[in-house]
Order: C-alpha cells, then structure tokens, then sequence
C-alpha cells in the first residue's frame, strides 16, 4: 500500500488532506508530540506506521521509532516506555494483537494509559485480513477503553481523545481505537487536519506524578501480591473505568468548542432516529451502508434509524438505555461472533439486552452476526436485516434469536 | 578505557574488597531463600550501578521472592516486566528516557537502565526480546540474566539452562529413567556475543566473583549502547545442598571448568578470573565430580553420567575455537580459516 | 477428652520452607489416611502463600479430618484454617514465632491454636527450655515435646529420620478419638514394610512429654510485630508502593524467624577482610567504627555463608537459635564489656574465644543434607 503523504510548509494552519484512517493517525501522532513508538508489521493496522515513518524521517516529528521483533515486545517497550513518563503509540492487528495479549493485559493492569489502534481483522485461523471485531473486543473485561471509529476524520479525533482521556489523572487507563481493517485503514478520504496551537490546547503535558519511574521519585511498582490485596487493586482499576464516562463527556464537549467536531452525544451517533420505530445498532464502518439503507428505507414509508456506539467501553449504559427504549425493535449487527453465547447472539447484543434488562418497557432486541471477515454489507443485507428486526416488534421472545446475515448456505 | 561514558558519570573499576560502595541499594528483608546466590547478585548489581539507576524485574524469584506481598527491599525505582519481557523493557525504558531528555521534558543526566531476568525468562522466552534489543545501539540498557539453573520461582522445573541429567520437578529421576532430562546447556552468552556485533559488551559472571561480577556490570554500563551479563547464581533449594555453601559451588563451578568466566568488549574476547589461570596453565581444572558430588540435583548420577558431563566439559577445553564462548572448531585442513589476510581492503595484495 | 459432638479436627504442622516440606506433606497425608482407616474423611493442604518455598521461611501445611464429606466442607476452599486442634513444629526454633512474608507480622506459634488445644514440637530440650522461648500463652494449651531434633532435608533427597512416625505417635496420644495409634501404626507397616519405623510411631505415643500450660506462661521478651493493611483508597494508584529509604531495612518483612541457627562473632580474631559482609545475601553486616562487622540480628536468616567464607578459623561461628533471648546487636557488648562478651561467646559457641587455646570446635554444623549419599527416595519435593 503505496502511501503518500503530501509535502505541506510548515505554518500552523488548519489544512484537509485526502488519507487513510491509518494516515490519519499518524497525524494525530504528530499532532500530539508522541515519545516512543513501536513498530511491528501486520496487516491491516501498519499503514499508520508506515505513515509515522516518512513523518519522521522527513523532520515532521521527534519520536523513538523502535522496530520490535514481534508484538509483545511492541506492547512492553511501550509500556516501559510510559512508565518513565513517554506519551507513546502503538498497534496490531488480529493475531498480532493476540501475541502481545499478555503485555495489553498488564498495561491496563497497572493502569499506564498507552494509546493504541487496533486495525481489527479476523483471527486465524484460517489467515484472513478482512474486518472483524473479536480481536480488540477480547480487551474488553481488563480495563482498556475501546472506542470504534467510522471514519478517517473520526479516527484521527478519536486518538486525540484518546490521550486526553487515557492521561487523564482520574482515568490513566490504556485506550485502543478500533479501526476496520480496509475499510477504514485503507481507504483515502477526506481529513481535516487541525492547527498544532489548537491541539496544544486540547492535550495537556502528559504528566505521571507520583507515579514516574525515575530515580527522584523511588517508587517499587507492581510488587507481588497474594489474595490480601488484589480486591483492592481491582476496585482502583474499576473505579478508574467508571470515572471514564465522565472524562470523556467532559473533553468530547472541549473537543467540539475547540474543533467544531464530534456530535452531540460523546458515545452514540444517532441517525434519522427521532421519530424511527425501529433502529439498527452497532459499531465501525457497518454504519456506512446502514445509513444508506435507512435513506432509501425512509423513501418508502419505512420509520427506520440507526444508533451508532462510539465507545464500547466503558459501555454507555445510561446513553443506551434512554436512547434505545424510545423503539420498538433495535437490531443489534456484531461483526464479530461469540460461540456458545446466550442466543448465540455476538458481543454487542448481548450486552445491549442486559443494560435494557431492566426496563419496564422494552424494546425487542433482536442480533445479527454479519461482515464477518471483512464481507461488505450491501444493500440487499442491509433491507433482510431491517426487514427481520421490523418483523420481531412488538414480539418480545423473537428477540431471541440471532440471525448469520448474507450467508451462502 | 571508556571511550563514550553513559553510565553515572563515571564507574570506575572497583580495585578490591574494600574498594566495594557500603551502601545498601537493595536491602534486608526479601523474602529470597537461606543463601540465595541470585539474592547476592542483585546487591552487587545495584551497589556497581549507584543509585541513579532504574531497576526493571522480569518474573522470577527476583521478582516474586523480593516483593512477597506488596512489599519492597528496594532502594531504587524499580518495576516488574513479564517472563519473556525483559528486553523490551529494558529498551522501552531506555528509549523513553532518551527522547524525554532530548526533548527536554526531563532533565538530560546519565540514568543507567538494568532489566534482569532469569534463565528461564531470559535464556527461553525472553531470549528473542534480548536478542532485539541486543541489535539497538542507540539506547543504553544492561539486561542482567540470574541463572539458577532452573525455573525456581515455580519450585523447580528445567528450563534450557538446566544441567545435563538433573532433578526438577519436571526431570524426575525414576526406575524407568535415570534421567529425565539429557540436554546440555544453551551457551548463551557465546551465542548473544557471536549474534549481535553492535553490543559493546557481553559477559558471563559469578557473584562468588564479587569484584569481578560488580567490575563487569560497570563496564557494561560505562560502555553504553545495550549490553549483557550472565551470571551462574547457585541455588540452594534447586541443587538441593546446605545454604551455607553457595560461594564455594561458585567457585568450584569455575574451577571445574563447567562456568567459564569472560567478557567481549567491542569483539574483544578476554577471560577472567580462575578461568583465565586455567587457560595459562597455571591452575589445573578441577574433575567435575568436586562439583556434582555437593548437590542433591545430582545424587542419583550413576558413574557413567559423571563420565559424560566430564567429556563434554573437556570438549568445551580442548575442542572449542574459546573455551565455553565459541562452540566451534576448524578442522586441521582448514586452517587457513585462521590465518584469513586481517588487512584491510586497501590494503590487499591482489592475488 | 475431646467432647464427642465434635464433627471435625484440624490439625497444621508449622515448618521450614524447602527443608521440612517433604516431611510435612508425609506427616498431613498420614493424619488423614490413619484417620481413613476408621471411617473419617479428610483432606490435606499446603498454604498456598508459602509457595514458593524459600529455604528456612516458615510455612503451614493442613490435616482436617471429619466424620464425612459434608463436615469437611466447611474446611475446604481455605487458604489457612482461623482455628486449629494441633499445631506441630518440626523445628523447636519456631516458637520464637512465625513471620511468613510482608505484612503478616510475628505471630506466636499458638495463634491458631484452640483453648486446650495442644502444640507439638520435635525438640532435644525439656519442655521448660521451650516454653521460655514461646510467646505468653493467652489460653490454656498442652505442650507435647516430641524427643527428637530437627529433622532437615533438602528439595530432591529425603532424610528419613522417622520425625514424622514420632510425630503421628505423639499425634495419636493427644487425639486419640480421632487418630489412633493402631491405625497409624497399620498405615506406617502399609507404607514402609519396616517394623522399625512403626517401632518410631510407639515412641512417638510412649517418649511425647506433655507440659500443660496455662494463661500467662511463656515468654514476652519478643518483638511485637503487627500491621494493619490499607484500603484501596490508601493504597498508591498504579500498584506503586514506596521505595526503601537509603539505610533502612524492610520494616514490612524482617525474616529473622526464618533462622534456626546465627552466627556469633569473635571480633579479636576477625582480620577485617569485609568477606562475611560482602558475601551476605540478606544485607545483615555492618561495619564498627573499628572496623569490624558485626551481625544485625534482625536481618540475619542463618544461612551460614558468613561462616563458611570467614577465613579466621572459629571467627564466626554458627549457634542453635534457641540458645538466645534477644536480637540485639552484639558490638556494644564487646565494646563495653570486652571479656563479659568473650565469656557470651564462648558458652553461646562452645569454642574458645581466646585463638591460642584449641577446644574441639561445637559447631552446630548446619545438618549436611543433600548428601548424595543418602538413598534418594521417590518422594517428589516438588510442588503438586
């Protein structure tokens, strides 16, 4: 994948640039003065790395480019490299990612808020690089926060966000941006690259505090422990999560006064839903033909929406409650699979169905597992998947089920 | 003899005992066993390096022992890294250092950077993540390998470092088989000093070699760039013999011939230590039975184990290009190999 | 003697790490296979925090046997029981009380021991001689000396001394409803084929002395060690706890309790070679103002390098740990009260203090275990 960036002088003036969401990124690495950055090739994920490259070489930014020798060294030199103080940036893909799944567990662990993307791709076996969710959504339960982007422009903001939030002294979590592999990796669109002054005033210093490891500042860290104490630790990590919700409602509504960009809410994008019966939910770039369907849908009388989930975790539970109880049927689409599941439903669904279990009023919830290996949604998957989620209103029970969408039998 | 210094300003070279730094930078109260020859090193390691130093820990008994529960015997910053991650780590922190001084963000001073691990975290898993970081000139890091000889933290099982034929739990011995476990040991250190040219400075120590383990940590720091010490660290609960006797399995670990002491510095190799006087002749090898008769790790050893551990150690001494360094040799009708023209290319005779 | 409604008995065997874990686990299986033999059932544990056992750092290991599975079950999914029947030591030095890891202070050896419950040590000292050394009782126990020293051995070679046969004997004297002598004796012959180790078990049951001790006795010479744990909102984010202070020692773990031996120092005959010091794997000497070094008693783990590389003959010299009441340094003694410290040395060491005069040294040589002569046996030291 032949990347070009193009030669821009140097003064400091919001500009747009036709990129891939990897170059994006990249961008927002530049943006951000990031320390350390490790290297690593796997499809589909090191565009941005590729990219951050010709950045440095060619004097665009001052960072330690280590090429690593497989991804858990990527993971741990970044991790090491946070904990004496680096804003850092680092990546995977699929099972990539997995191979530094140990070192991904232990940044969030000791709650050092490395900033990742993960350009999702399916697992092996068999090898496959088209787009699936089940890599970086395995993070899900250790502490990472997980947003998913849609676009090349959202990318970039989203990394943004994910310093500001991740840093952040009540948060100094890890975060890791989803990004689908080719359809968001890849593709070249429009980006609207902002001013280096208007970052700066976005992103603080990133500071450790106490926390540095640094001869002036003797610390033990990550001593072992036996069962008298990880309660404790775990409560730390979860009470960090919940703040989360809050950081991020707090530097989406600085982002928006600062870029114009973001939306209304920090954590759904919400599509032609304000008088839709009912919606299809879900994450990444499935959005994209969704809302093509929903145009040609409403053309022809049908009350239909989308709700688009910005950050998986921490899970907006509240967002989603008060937004999804307004219809009659939402259609959850994972990207991803989950064997043996309640229903055999995907990730998204079934925890979709337990933030609305207590309602009163509930809307049926019905799932649909689709574009697993990166198969695109096309028009035909997109009218069977609002037609089958129309047909379970009402109907409480057809929720139950969840259907494999555009499936040759 | 530093041409570029990186470490705490100056390290020199510690003349003697008394020479040695008092201070304490790892102190009592670490829960390692009864005459932990690994709880030994890292005193040493930490006494060589001065308190401008950050200490990171890969899992192992230096990790688990020392910090048994939520506690600490450190002095200096330290931090835990994963098995396999000690390479990394000491990269990581290495990198990250560099770039925040360069940039301004922390004060540019000489911090050395020591990652340690064991012989199972760094001669197996994290052998590869060495390696790596072993071909980064530019950041300067010690990885400090303790070999005990086995994956003790875990109550002993083999791992490559593990000696011909003995006991851990995973190499029991049993009627059926004597010996469970018959590899020989992966020379590390030779094959780390053979792979990776741009290391300034490998070694192979023995903290019953005090002074020479500590002279061999500073130079390793004082030369910079990433470097690599190997230290042998008898194990009283893993060679199952009496705490009081770990120096002298250290020493007799040399003066067999089984752990040879030595340094590559810039592609120089030099040995040290008795090992040194062994090679000159002037102290004779020691049979390796002095050795394994002392540990219960070998106790079920018949005659014809002994003979073959002795073979092999004489091969190392009479076969080998450098004693326990080079494993190779060149066979009698390839010497030329030996006496290759060294002269640089303008300076060749053509044929 | 013990009431009849009793569903269950739990019984641990206190010890040192590496060098008695094999005796322990063979003493906590028999417990429960004797007890098997009439009808109980039972189950047997290490204490998961020991492991991994470090040389000479006291560590627990459990026998509860129970009238059936359903009594058992409260025993079970337990690191360590809060109340036990009977605690046995293996290691008489362990009355001085039991410091395990960071955090967990010096507890005294009965801590976990009901009222008129019983504490077993193997001990070659009258049952007084112990009891000066274990902390004030705070309820009424039976001490039980079980003759016998200490019975060392290392990971891989097992010494069979018949500790654990005495120990069984002795068991089933103090709880013979629940562990009878016959059936240990049975399981004994069953396991061994030895009329002499059975022979052990019948002088474990006829040679235990029983010493009943009441509220009060004992001895309150000891440091009191305890903690408190912080909260998550006190503890440090990020999993940091504070570094060591340059010159302290861990105040959270002082490990003297892992000792059964110490060194004692002859300060006239030490040459000054720094050796003991540089060579101490736990940090324990310091250096006088002359410029000796002298041990700090509460860093000292007894594992007895400072002896073997101390090139002055007898400078140093290992010493039974019960011999001692304190861990007060020693250098001011001598420098005070020069020959009232020599005489210490001498009737601690048993070797003159004065070099010219050569008594046979007494040297309590550490128990040469691992000797790789003794029979290697089956019994896998390792962890299960």
């Amino acid at each position: 994948m032949a990347v070009q960036v193009k030669e821009r002088e140097h003064q400091d003036v919001e500009t747009e640039q036709l990129m891939s969401g990897c170059e994006a990124i990249a961008e927002a690495i530049r943006l951000a003065d990031v320390d350390v950055m490790a290297a690593y090739p796997i499809r589909p994920y090191d565009g941005v790395m590729q990219a951050a490259a010709k950045l440095i070489a060619n004097g665009k930014m001052d960072v330690e480019y280590i090429v690593a020798d497989g991804e858990h060294s990527q993971f741990e030199i970044v991790k090491h490299a946070c904990a004496v103080g680096s804003r850092v940036f680092v990546g995977s893909s699929g099972v990539g990612w997995f191979y530094a799944f140990e070192a991904i567990a232990v940044t969030a662990g000791l709650r050092l808020p490395v900033v990742a993307i993960c350009g999702n791709r399916a697992l092996d076996d068999p090898g496959a690089f088209g787009t699936e969710h089940n890599d970086s959504l395995a993070v899900r339960d250790l502490g990472w926060l997980l947003p998913w982007a849609e676009t090349a422009q959202e990318a970039m903001d989203l990394a943004l966000m994910a310093w500001r939030v991740g840093e952040d002294k009540r948060v100094s979590l890890p975060v890791a941006i989803g990004l689908d592999g080719a359809f968001l990796t890849h593709s070249q669109q429009i980006v609207k690259i902002p001013t280096q002054a208007a970052v700066n005033k976005f992103l603080p210093k990133f500071d450790l505090g106490d926390r540095l490891l640094h001869p002036d500042n003797p610390i033990t860290i990550a001593p072992q422990v036996d069962q008298d104490w990880l309660m404790e630790i775990r409560m730390q990590n979860d009470q960090a999560m919940r703040k989360a919700h809050d950081v991020i409602t707090e530097a989406h509504a600085h982002f928006k006064e600062l870029f114009g960009r973001g939306g209304d809410s920090p954590f759904l994008d919400e599509y032609m839903t304000d008088d839709a019966e009912y919606v299809v939910f879900g994450q990444g770039t499935l959005a994209l033909p969704m809302k093509v369907a929903i145009r040609r849908l409403r053309k022809e009388g049908h009350k239909v929406g989308l709700v688009r989930l910005k950050w998986f975790r921490p899970f907006p539970t509240q967002e989603i409650v008060k937004s999804l109880s307004r219809f009659k049927a939402v259609g959850v689409i994972d990207r991803d699979y989950s064997f043996g599941s309640p229903y055999y439903g995907g990730v998204l669904y079934n925890e979709v169905r337990s933030a609305l279990y207590s309602l009163d009023k509930r809307p049926t919830i019905v799932g649909f597992i689709a574009g697993l290996g990166g198969r695109e949604i096309e028009q035909p998957m997109a009218t069977d998947i609002f037609e089958k989620t129309k047909a379970a209103a009402g109907d409480i029970k057809s929720g139950d089920t969840c259907h494999w969408i555009g499936v040759r039998s | 003899m530093a041409v570029e210094t990186h470490g705490t300003g100056t390290l020199p070279q510690i003349k003697g005992v008394k020479d040695v730094p008092y201070d304490e930078l790892f102190v009592s109260g670490h829960r390692t066993c009864q005459g932990c020859e690994s709880a030994l090193v890292m005193r040493h390691m930490v006494k060589a390096s001065g308190p401008r130093t950050i200490v990171l820990g890969s899992t192992g008994c230096m990790y688990v022992a020392n910090t048994t529960y939520y506690t600490t015997p450190w002095v200096v910053p330290w931090m835990h890294t994963q098995l396999g991650a000690s390479g990394s780590a000491a990269l990581g922190t290495a990198a990250g250092l560099k770039v925040l001084m360069r940039k301004g963000k922390i004060k540019d001073e000489k911090i050395n950077v020591i990652a340690f691990c064991g012989d199972g975290g760094g001669a197996d898993m994290g052998l590869g993540a060495i390696s790596a970081t072993l071909t980064h000139k530019d950041y300067n890091c010690l990885v400090l390998l303790y070999d005990n000889e086995s994956y003790a933290n875990t109550d002993i099982q083999l791992s490559s470092q593990t000696p011909y034929g003995a006991v851990t739990t995973f190499s029991p011995s049993g009627s059926k088989k004597r010996l469970m476990h018959t590899r020989w040991k992966k020379n590390v250190p030779g094959m780390l000093a053979a792979g990776h040219p741009e290391s300034r400075y490998i070694a192979a120590g023995c903290a019953a070699y005090a002074v020479d383990l500590m002279n061999k940590i500073r130079k390793a720091l004082q030369l910079g760039g990433p470097t690599f010490v190997h230290t042998l660290d008898p194990c009283p609960k893993g060679w199952d013999y009496h705490p009081q006797y770990s120096q002298e399995l250290g020493h007799l670990a040399v003066e067999c011939g089984i752990w040879p002491l030595y340094e590559v510095i810039d592609g120089v190799c030099n040995l040290t230590g008795p090992t040194r006087q062994i090679a000159e002749g002037r102290k004779k090898r020691k049979p390796v039975y002095e050795y394994l008769k002392r540990q219960g790790r070998f106790a079920h050893f018949a005659d014809e184990d002994v003979e073959h551990f002795q073979h092999e150690v004489d091969k190392m001494w009479t076969e080998w290009l450098i004693p326990g360094v080079i494993p190779f040799t060149v066979a009698a009708k390839d010497q030329t190999i030996l006496k290759i023209d060294k002269k640089p290319l303008h300076e060749q005779k053509t044929a | 003697m013990s009431d009849v409604k009793e569903t269950s008995i739990t019984v641990e065997v206190v010890y040192r790490g590496i060098f008695q874990k094999t005796l322990a686990q063979r003493i906590c299986r028999s417990i429960v296979l004797a007890a098997r033999k009439r009808g109980h059932t039972g189950t047997a544990f290490a204490r998961y925090g020991d492991s991994p056992e470090r040389n000479g750092v006291p560590a627990k290991q459990f026998a509860v046997v129970a009238i059936n599975n359903l009594e058992l079950e409260a025993s079970m999914a337990k690191y360590e029981p809060a109340v036990v029947d009977v605690t046995i030591a293996v290691d008489d030095t362990l009355v001085k009380g039991v410091e395990s890891w960071a955090w967990y202070g010096r507890q005294p050896i009965w801590k976990p021991i009901r009222k008129d419950g019983f504490l077993l040590v193997t001990s070659t000292n009258t049952p007084d001689e112990v009891l000066a050394q274990t902390d004030t009782a705070l309820r009424p126990y039976t001490l039980v000396i079980v003759p016998g020293g200490a019975s060392f051995a290392g990971l891989w070679v097992f010494k069979d001394d018949h500790t654990d046969y005495r120990c069984l004997g002795a068991l089933a004297k103090v709880l013979p409803d629940w562990v009878r002598l016959e059936d240990v004796k049975a399981l004994i012959k069953e396991q061994t084929k030895d009329d002499g180790a059975v022979q052990s078990a019948q002088y474990g049951y006829d040679g235990a002395k029983r010493r009943p001790v009441k509220a009060g006795e004992g001895t309150s010479g000891h440091e009191v060690l305890q903690f408190e744990k912080p909260g998550w909102t006190t503890m440090r984010p990020g999993i940091i706890v504070n570094a060591r202070k340059p010159g302290e020692r861990n105040p959270q773990y002082k490990k003297y309790g892992a000792r059964t031996l110490r060194p004692v120092v002859n300060f006239d005959t030490c040459i000054k070679c720094t050796m003991c010091w540089l060579d101490c794997p736990d940090e324990c000497f310091e250096v006088t103002p002359e410029g000796h070094y002298e041990v700090v008693y509460q860093a000292c783990i007894g594992c007895g390098i400072c002896a073997q590389v101390c090139p002055v003959k007898d400078c140093i010299v290992m010493v039974d740990e019960l011999k001692f009441e304190d861990n007060e340094d020693k250098w001011q003694f001598w420098k005070k009260d020069h020959d009232g410290y020599n005489k210490w040395f001498e009737t601690k060491s048993g070797v003159s203090a004065n070099p010219q005069v050569r008594t046979p040294p007494a040297r309590q040589e550490g128990s040469g275990n691992a000797n790789p002569s003794a029979n290697p046996t089956s019994a896998s030291g390792g962890d299960e």
